[in-house]
């Protein structure tokens, strides 16, 4: 009886904070949404450029996101993840959870400068640094080698639009 | 009894999510501190090594052991660095990689090699595996990371690819990695900063040629050069980058990673704010990562849907000290 109710009790607990899951995102250009994750699904909906969205679940090369007016599945392409919209207490804590934190708020960093063109123009040739670089150079051996421990198999993709 | 129990649970419960929320929170401040501290320069357990970028220069001249851009010129024969010649109308593959030698030696000088061997050594071998899967896959490529709190990677001719610290620590995973490593790798299979530096001299060479028309024939082709760091400080044309961004793409999808390493790195760039000093040279140089992004997206079009899902492989990503 006791440990029934404590799993009830952990049960009924837990579901708010599954439920929390959700990531905020904006569509990045006009789509379409799907009901499922393929081009040729039923239309359920439309998105415009910059529609604020929560994005539900992941599946291929497909997101399912609600909008303001719809549910459906569209391009992970066509979505910028984590961004504005009710950055609460909760919020952030997904975000460290998916690696996201931090992107949205960087410090300001007033007084420090990064790499900039003029350093670059004035920038002496340094031998040291180059032979150490050199010294670096692996074969295409051991690049496959390296692959190969990592479970990565190579497969043929034909360049995208855009690529000449 | 048992009511006082499941008070006691309830409390217990609550109280743990609500510590769920709260290590959020202290996980949320952490890396907030970190990406201060990266953007700072400021990384506690790397005082040393992260005190190089604000002072480049001065790290430089210290270690600098000959001088490559000094006007002296002496005879093409002895060591380097001193100029080489390069047939500029069309570069032979060794032309490009000793061009790519003194471009890569003089950004060296701007921002050294991060000091960890492992982490160089990692990011080279994901770099020869990507690159193996491009149309050139027979140059010597080469891979460092450099000491600098920018958000930033060059391409270098001849394969030379750099990437700075405060880059590859906002990376969450080996595809990301392989993702910026692919998109430099793109530039360099197209070329595109040689041919800037091809357009670049063949325009000096000929305002040269118009000054003094009886000058001697060749002169062009066997002008000496010296290049420098300042190519990766200039911009390519808009097309260049959402070229290099939709090869980059491919390429390390055909290396087995998973497609949206590349594009995951983009979101984390754009969501900087163009006033923050560790992207000034970026976005400088690049179309803002949202209009990348977009382009991508155009590009893509429906040619990933049926790409298998490929690895990520988080857990190999080397993590800097």
């Amino acid at each position: 009886m006791n440990q029934k109710i404590i799993i009830a009790l952990l049960i009924a607990l837990s579901a708010p904070l599954l439920a929390v899951g959700a990531e905020s995102g904006t569509a990045i250009k006009a789509d379409t949404l799907r009901a499922e994750p393929f081009a040729d699904a039923k239309t359920v909906g439309n998105l415009s450029k910059n529609d604020a969205l929560d994005i539900l679940t992941k599946k291929g090369a497909w997101l399912q996101v609600k909008s303001k007016n719809n549910t459906g599945w569209v391009r992970i392409l066509s979505v910028k993840r984590g961004v504005a919209s009710g950055s609460g207490q909760l919020k952030g804590a997904i975000d460290v959870a998916t690696g996201r934190a931090g992107t949205g708020k960087v410090v300001s960093t007033t007084g420090i400068r990064g790499l900039s063109a003029e350093e670059l123009k004035a920038a002496k040739f340094n031998e040291v640094e180059i032979k150490k670089l050199e010294g670096y150079t692996l074969s295409a051996e051991e690049g496959q080698k390296f692959a190969t421990a990592g479970g990565l198999l190579p497969s043929k993709l034909a360049y995208l639009k855009g690529a000449k | 009894m048992q009511n006082k129990m499941i008070l006691a649970l309830v409390v217990a419960l609550f109280s743990s999510q609500a510590n769920a929320i709260d290590f959020g929170k202290v996980l949320e401040d952490a890396v907030n501190q970190k990406v201060e501290e990266v953007t700072n320069g400021n990384a506690k357990s790397t005082t040393q090594a992260a005190e190089a970028p604000s002072t480049p220069i001065a790290a430089d001249s210290a270690t600098t052991v000959l001088p490559a851009n000094t006007e002296a010129a002496k005879p093409i024969e002895t060591a380097e660095p001193t100029k080489p010649t390069i047939n500029w109308k069309n570069p032979s593959r060794d032309e490009e990689i000793a061009l790519g030698r003194t471009i890569a030696g003089s950004l060296l000088g701007a921002a050294p090699l991060v000091n960890d061997e492992k982490l160089q050594k990692y990011v080279n071998q994901v770099g020869r595996w990507v690159a193996s899967q491009s149309e050139r896959p027979d140059l010597p490529w080469k891979f460092g990371v450099i000491e600098s709190g920018d958000l930033n990677a060059f391409a270098i001719p001849g394969g030379v690819i750099l990437v700075t610290k405060g880059l590859y620590q906002n990376l969450q995973n080996e595809a990301q990695l392989a993702g910026v490593l692919a998109h430099e790798i793109a530039h360099v299979v197209k070329k595109h900063q040689l041919k800037v530096l091809q357009k670049q001299q063949l325009v000096n060479a000929g305002s040269d040629w118009l000054k003094n028309k009886f000058g001697k024939k060749n002169k062009l082709a066997d002008k000496a050069f010296s290049a420098g760091a300042e190519i990766s400080a200039r911009s390519l044309d808009k097309d260049a980058e959402f070229e290099a961004d939709s090869m980059g793409l491919v390429l390390a999808s055909r290396a087995g990673y998973d497609a949206y390493g590349l594009p995951e790195v983009l979101q984390t760039m754009s969501q900087v704010k163009p006033s923050d000093n560790s992207v000034a040279l970026l976005f400088k140089t690049h179309p803002h990562p949202d209009e990348r992004l977009a382009k991508l997206a155009e590009n893509a079009g429906g040619k990933l849907d049926s790409v298998k899902a490929g690895k990520t492989l988080e857990n190999r990503l080397y993590i800097l000290k």
